[in-house]
């Protein structure tokens, strides 16, 4: 259930705590590290000075995923990696957003006709937000990605509607 | 020492396993299917004796194979009935090279390791063995290397499918 579902009626008041909710938590994405292979140096350059993350908020990238909002998959996803994958995921508190970066996490890349070990896409073990297409994407592209995530998560209600539950 | 050299003296000293060497050839003018053969020349020996040849040509003084630099396999083609163990060897004293052939049946992938021999082949063997079917006996810890450890099948056989999904994730 909403947080205040049903006890006042929807008004100026409850809109404007959703969008301050909101605004908070777009301004705050703390990244998970999760550099896997070549996306991850294009991830890292969106992390130092020239592509700056942290005007966006998002320059704290956390080591644990206990402590992290998002996670951009960026490179490839093996077997044995998709079960790693699905049990960080799990440990992440939500609200939790993922971010499938690169040709290999969006559908398996160059991978996908003769990969025998690589996972086509990692939508296939957690559920995706924003895929960002690119082999590797440019920092630009990471970046417009972040910010699609950012109107998403606009877009969304806490106050107004249930709290997302995955 | 050049081949001929090396080859002339595995053969006095009597290494054991030896069938023979292969050198590489031009192509024959004169007849179509001959094709000739490119890469390099190689000495091939029983799979079986493999780890007494390696042993053999590392302690001899003019030959001194100490450092095994590869061990890989190779599955031809799937007309071919033979997988084969490719094994390039060097010596560090003396500067030279050798490369090593072992044909192993399909049928039974079954040869002793060389990881007493040379430390550097127990993880080349395990690849191996993953890889392509290949059982080392006596291999010291014969687990799986880059594949997962329930992985089933030989991926880099020639006549390999992919299997339908994997711990419920779709492979295809």
């Amino acid at each position: 259930m909403g947080l205040l579902e049903k006890q006042f009626e929807e008004n100026v008041l409850t809109t404007k705590v959703d969008w301050l909710l909101n605004w908070c938590r777009l301004s705050s994405i703390w990244p998970m590290t999760f550099g896997l292979a070549c996306c991850a140096i294009e991830m890292m350059a969106v992390g130092c000075a020239h592509h700056d993350i942290d005007r966006f908020g998002a320059g704290a990238f956390r080591a644990s995923p206990r402590q992290a909002d998002l996670m951009i998959v960026a490179g490839t996803v093996n077997f044995k990696m998709a079960e790693r994958i699905k049990r960080l995921y799990d440990q992440m508190p939500s609200p939790k957003y993922a971010i499938a970066m690169g040709a290999c996490a969006t559908g398996g890349g160059p991978y996908y006709k003769y990969g025998y070990t690589v996972v086509k896409g990692v939508d296939r073990v957690i559920p995706v937000d924003v895929y960002i297409a690119g082999c590797p994407p440019r920092p630009e592209a990471l970046l417009e990605g972040l910010m699609k995530l950012q109107e998403k998560i606009q877009a969304s209600s806490v106050i107004r509607k249930p709290l997302r539950t995955a | 020492m050049d081949f001929q050299v090396i080859y002339d003296r595995i053969r006095s000293i009597k290494a054991p396993g030896v069938i023979g060497c292969d050198e590489p050839r031009e192509p024959n003018p004169e007849d179509k299917k001959d094709k000739g053969r490119f890469g390099d020349s190689f000495v091939l020996v029983e799979p079986e004796r493999l780890p007494e040849f390696l042993e053999c040509v590392r302690d001899d003084a003019l030959l001194k194979f100490e450092l095994m630099a590869d061990l890989s396999a190779t599955d031809p083609s799937k007309d071919d009935e033979n997988l084969w163990i490719n094994v390039q060897l060097l010596s560090l004293t003396h500067k030279h090279r050798l490369a090593v052939k072992c044909f192993l049946p399909k049928a039974n992938p079954v040869m002793p390791t060389s990881a007493p021999v040379h430390r550097g082949a127990q993880w080349a063997e395990r690849e191996c063995g993953e890889m392509y079917g290949i059982t080392f006996e006596g291999h010291p810890d014969p687990r799986n290397i880059l594949l997962p450890e329930d992985w089933i099948g030989a991926p880099m056989r020639k006549d390999y499918e992919y299997p339908e999904e994997y711990h419920g994730i779709s492979c295809k």
